[in-house]
């Protein structure tokens, strides 16, 4: 009576839509803390892209008059050295440092995977040239090598990016590849290989996603990194060039007024704290929520 | 040794875990005995709750998001569960020990195999010098069957099975009056595990240790029980000696659980699985938690609490239509 | 009637740093159509190398393995990707052995849209389909695997792996994760697949009674080499090999008024790299003697009764 195995029911798993993207924000929404890293990272990029639209004054605009000014009414954050508003300045400088962060970790996360991905599904000695060169790479010392990177490329805002992303490609690179070797063992790419799935097919369909989890709560935890690095950057002279209002260039040009106008440091300081800790939060929040093991 | 007829008694044992804001019913009101010398059976599907038991006895249980919701575990006339984490801990390893599943993870890598009995032993004994504890070691090695040269090995040098023999050697080094081994030769192969199993019988009996084995192999609990408890969704089914459930067994999960089993000695063209899967430990059925797979079910049967049955002197049976279906069934 | 399969002399090496590493080493058989060759032995025998060797997962070191009377082991590209289609596994794990990112239908649907065979509509009609035949409620047509037990999760990977129709099918042990009652549902639905389909099975197990209920023939493998094979009832009735009346003797018996007398076996499985010549099993054997450390022939002790043991007709 082999019919009547076919009738098993489980009261567990009900019929639903399920899509993979709905499913993290879910799991992400029951974090209280990645919550509010994630809605202070959205208002922020909300805030980067319709900052001319509102800020109180431009921002490269000089008054004499208003050098060094404390926070006011007028201006909520006081004015620089060059009496230029604070406020309007770190709106804008939002659009540049989330910008360059995001931007940086992007463009290493691709050329990162692509690597990595070629390393860990050919293996052998396609492998072993990588990684030997990554390593050559990896001998130096990251900071050393974006200085030189930035030094040869000259400074500016699209060469701090160049800079950046060069300098974290390998370890995207190596991340993927661990991962990769670690799910090639299962036995659904065996699987896959059995019902013909050409190799391509297995890479982009089966290893790729299956690796991002941690990926992407690097590519986050990345994102914090690289806006304190543009920051590093900006503040010897190296990164985005002044007047641009960068973060990390803004402390740049405050840093000798520190002990007369503390204010000049603290709010780009400030702006920099948040967005590093929403990142991390969100991160940390990512990485319980993106294991598909983790039940609802 | 002492005649105390029940050395080990669990009465009413509740465990709930907590799960993603839901309870989840792990345990619910198991009592079982178990005297000294002698070897209970804990059979049952994965996620039955046998591990939690165990756990419970020894108190093991992870702090978060567990508790011990009811019951009583007495061992030799003392309530465990009121016992004090320090009392506990002196009992643990001295007068109960465990046997885990994995041998592969049970053993710290980096540590020499002998240094880990020894570790043991020096918790446990007066007698705290390094010679003593060395000596106890390899005593150990020996009684388990490996030659005691291989005391500064590290584990990587050892087999499955030999990996398990230690972890025998670490559960008895201090002589406990109670062993619990959870599925200890389920990672084994069948030839290596026909050695553990002798080994374990043979020290039990040396040592009148009483054990309570936890598996899911009927052929283990033949060859090993003295008594059998079957456990369905955290609840005790049926019990009895080995003798009775093995040749009456009455509630229809145990006999379901025989009927799936493919025989060794008949032939059939069909095997004969139980319908259906266990329930959600989240959602228990009310009543019988087998009814929604049992072919004999009826409404009395998902009203309310079963009660325990005897059908016999010492074989109880959580069915209220017991009677009726050992009529039908002749 | 041709054999489904045919396997000649097949060796899987591995290399290994301490040495080649004799996987399966020089295994013959054949399998006719719609019969069952069970194969057993325990851990790191090779058994499940030899499954994966023969669908073409690991390439072979030597020997040949014949699809209904072709060559198959040295195919490459569309030659191979047909056969291919023709052979294929069931798996150990059902928690490894499912993609936790794909949903039921989509690991169902797959090896359909990769053979490029079907439209689109006759792609969803056979998904329904194959869930159907293996006992998937529509409803969890969008269920991930980590939703699912193991006994749901195993019918999807039988269900993948019919998908295309196949001729053989290696399953390799395909209910050692699963519970005792939802084994026999999964065994019983094998069974039936394989009535209605005309299947053709390897069956890898270390499990005895499993494998009596449902091969034909059986295998018995000890490390990399088959020590004996003869018909399923003849193999329990009676076993010749040393090492398969132990891993009978060793099975525990669910008879308790009649325990086995057992043979206990001393010391451990020895190691498969850069082995011996001789009887790979005679470093535990209690029969063994010189003769034993010889290179060994395998000899028909009766009608379809094979048996690789010097001292067979001694003993």
């Amino acid at each position: 009576m082999p019919e009547a195995t076919m009738t098993a029911k489980s009261p567990k798993t009900k019929a639903r839509k399920n899509s993979e993207f709905l499913r993290v924000l879910r799991q992400l929404s029951k974090n209280k803390a990645a919550m509010i890293g994630l809605v202070i990272f959205v208002l922020e990029i909300i805030i980067a892209i319709i900052a001319p639209l509102i800020v109180p004054y431009d921002y490269t605009m000089l008054d004499m008059t208003n050098c060094f000014a404390t926070p006011s009414l007028a201006h909520p954050f006081g004015c620089d050295d060059m009496g230029r508003d604070i406020f309007s300045r770190v709106l804008i400088g939002a659009r540049y440092s989330i910008s360059s962060g995001v931007l940086a970790v992007g463009i290493a996360m691709i050329f990162g995977m692509a690597i990595g991905a070629i390393a860990g599904f050919f293996g052998g000695w396609v492998d072993n040239i990588i990684m030997r060169i990554l390593d050559v790479i990896q001998a130096i010392p990251g900071m050393l090598m974006m200085i030189v990177i930035s030094a040869i490329l000259g400074p500016g805002f699209v060469n701090t990016i160049i800079a950046m992303a060069f300098g974290s490609i390998s370890g995207m690179a190596r991340m993927l590849r661990a991962q990769m070797l670690k799910v090639r063992e299962n036995e659904y790419i065996e699987a896959a290989v059995s019902i013909n799935c050409s190799k391509l097919r297995i890479v982009m369909s089966h290893l790729l996603p299956n690796c991002m989890s941690p990926m992407i709560v690097q590519g986050t935890m990345g994102v914090a990194q690289a806006i304190t690095l543009c920051a590093g950057l900006s503040f010897i002279g190296l990164g985005v060039q002044p007047p641009t209002p960068e973060w990390g260039a803004m402390l740049a040009g405050a840093r000798q007024f520190i002990r007369q106008a503390p204010h000049l440091v603290f709010f780009p300081g400030l702006a920099i704290a948040i967005t590093v800790l929403a990142l991390n939060l969100m991160g940390d929040g990512l990485r319980d929520a993106l294991d598909p093991k983790l039940k609802n | 040794m002492s005649e105390n007829k029940e050395f080990l008694s669990v009465k009413d044992l509740v465990v709930e875990y907590m799960s993603d804001g839901q309870v989840v019913h792990a345990v619910n009101g198991v009592s079982l005995k178990l005297e000294r010398g002698k070897t209970l059976g804990l059979v049952g599907e994965t996620g039955a709750g046998k591990t939690t038991i165990a756990k419970s006895i020894l108190q093991i249980l992870p702090d978060v998001g567990c508790r011990i919701a009811g019951g009583e575990v007495h061992l030799d006339g003392e309530d465990l569960l009121k016992l004090p984490e320090h009392e506990m801990r002196k009992i643990r390893g001295n007068k109960i020990s465990m046997i885990f599943q994995d041998p592969m993870t049970a053993l710290n890598p980096v540590q020499r195999v002998g240094d880990q009995i020894a570790e043991v032993v020096r918790l446990h004994s007066d007698d705290k010098s390094h010679a003593h504890c060395e000596k106890r070691a390899k005593e150990m090695l020996e009684i388990v069957g490996i030659p005691a040269e291989r005391y500064y090995e590290y584990p990587h040098q050892f087999s499955g099975g030999m990996k398990q023999r230690v972890v025998i050697a670490i559960a008895l080094a201090c002589n406990p009056d109670l062993l619990l081994a959870d599925e200890p030769t389920t990672a084994l192969d069948v030839t290596i595990q026909a050695q553990v199993l002798d080994l374990i019988a043979e020290l039990r009996e040396k040592y009148n240790t009483a054990m309570l084995l936890i598996t899911h192999d009927m052929g283990v609990v033949a060859q090993v029980c003295d008594d059998v408890a079957v456990i369905y969704a955290g609840n005790i089914v049926e019990y009895g000696t080995k003798e009775q459930i093995f040749d009456h067994p009455t509630h229809p999960y145990t006999v379901g659980l025989f009927g799936a089993i493919p025989s060794m000695s008949e032939d059939e063209e069909w095997l004969h699985p139980i319908d259906g899967l266990p329930p959600d430990p989240t959602d228990l059925p009310q009543g019988c938690a087998f009814a929604p797979r049992c072919k004999y079910a009826t409404d009395e049967c998902r009203k309310g609490p079963i009660a325990v049955y005897k059908t016999a002197d010492g074989h109880d049976c959580r069915c209220c239509n017991m009677n009726k279906i050992a009529e039908q069934e002749g | 009637m041709a054999p489904v399969i045919e396997v000649q002399n097949l060796k899987k090496y591995f290399p290994t740093p301490r040495g080649l590493l004799h996987a399966v080493d020089d295994v013959t058989f054949t399998i006719e159509k719609g019969k069952t060759l069970g194969v057993v032995g325990e851990s790191g025998c090779g058994k499940s190398t030899l499954g994966r060797t023969i669908i073409h997962l690991h390439e072979s070191t030597s020997g040949k393995v014949l699809l209904e009377g072709e060559p198959v082991n040295n195919l490459k590209g569309k030659a191979l990707r047909a056969a291919r289609e023709k052979m294929q596994i069931i798996f150990q794990d059902p928690y490894s052995s499912l993609d936790p990112r794909k949903t039921a239908d989509q690991t169902i649907r797959e090896p359909l849209l990769v053979s490029g065979k079907y439209s689109k509509k006759e792609i969803e009609e056979k998904t329904t389909e194959l869930m159907d035949l293996v006992g998937i409620d529509e409803r969890l047509r969008k269920a991930y695997p980590h939703e699912l037990d193991g006994g749901r999760r195993q019918r999807i990977g039988i269900a993948r792996a019919l998908a295309l129709d196949p001729k053989f099918v290696v399953c390799d042990e395909p209910v050692s994760a699963l519970d005792v009652s939802i084994q026999a549902q999964v065994l019983n639905l094998l069974k039936k697949l394989q009535q209605d389909k005309g299947l053709t099975y390897m069956f890898v197990t270390h499990d005895m009674s499993v494998v009596r209920h449902i091969s034909d023939d059986i295998c018995v493998m000890y490390l990399g080499q088959v020590v004996e094979k003869c018909p399923s009832k003849e193999l329990f009735k009676n076993p010749l090999h040393p090492y398969t009346q132990a891993l009978l003797s060793a099975i525990p018996s669910t008879d308790i008024h009649h325990p086995t007398k057992r043979m206990v076996l001393k010391g451990e499985i020895t190691s498969p790299i850069n082995p011996k010549p001789g009887c790979r099993f005679a470093a535990r054997c209690p029969y063994a003697t010189e003769a034993c450390h010889q290179p060994q022939k395998q000899e028909e002790v009766s009608t379809g009764h094979f048996v690789t043991c010097c001292r067979i007709h001694e003993l």
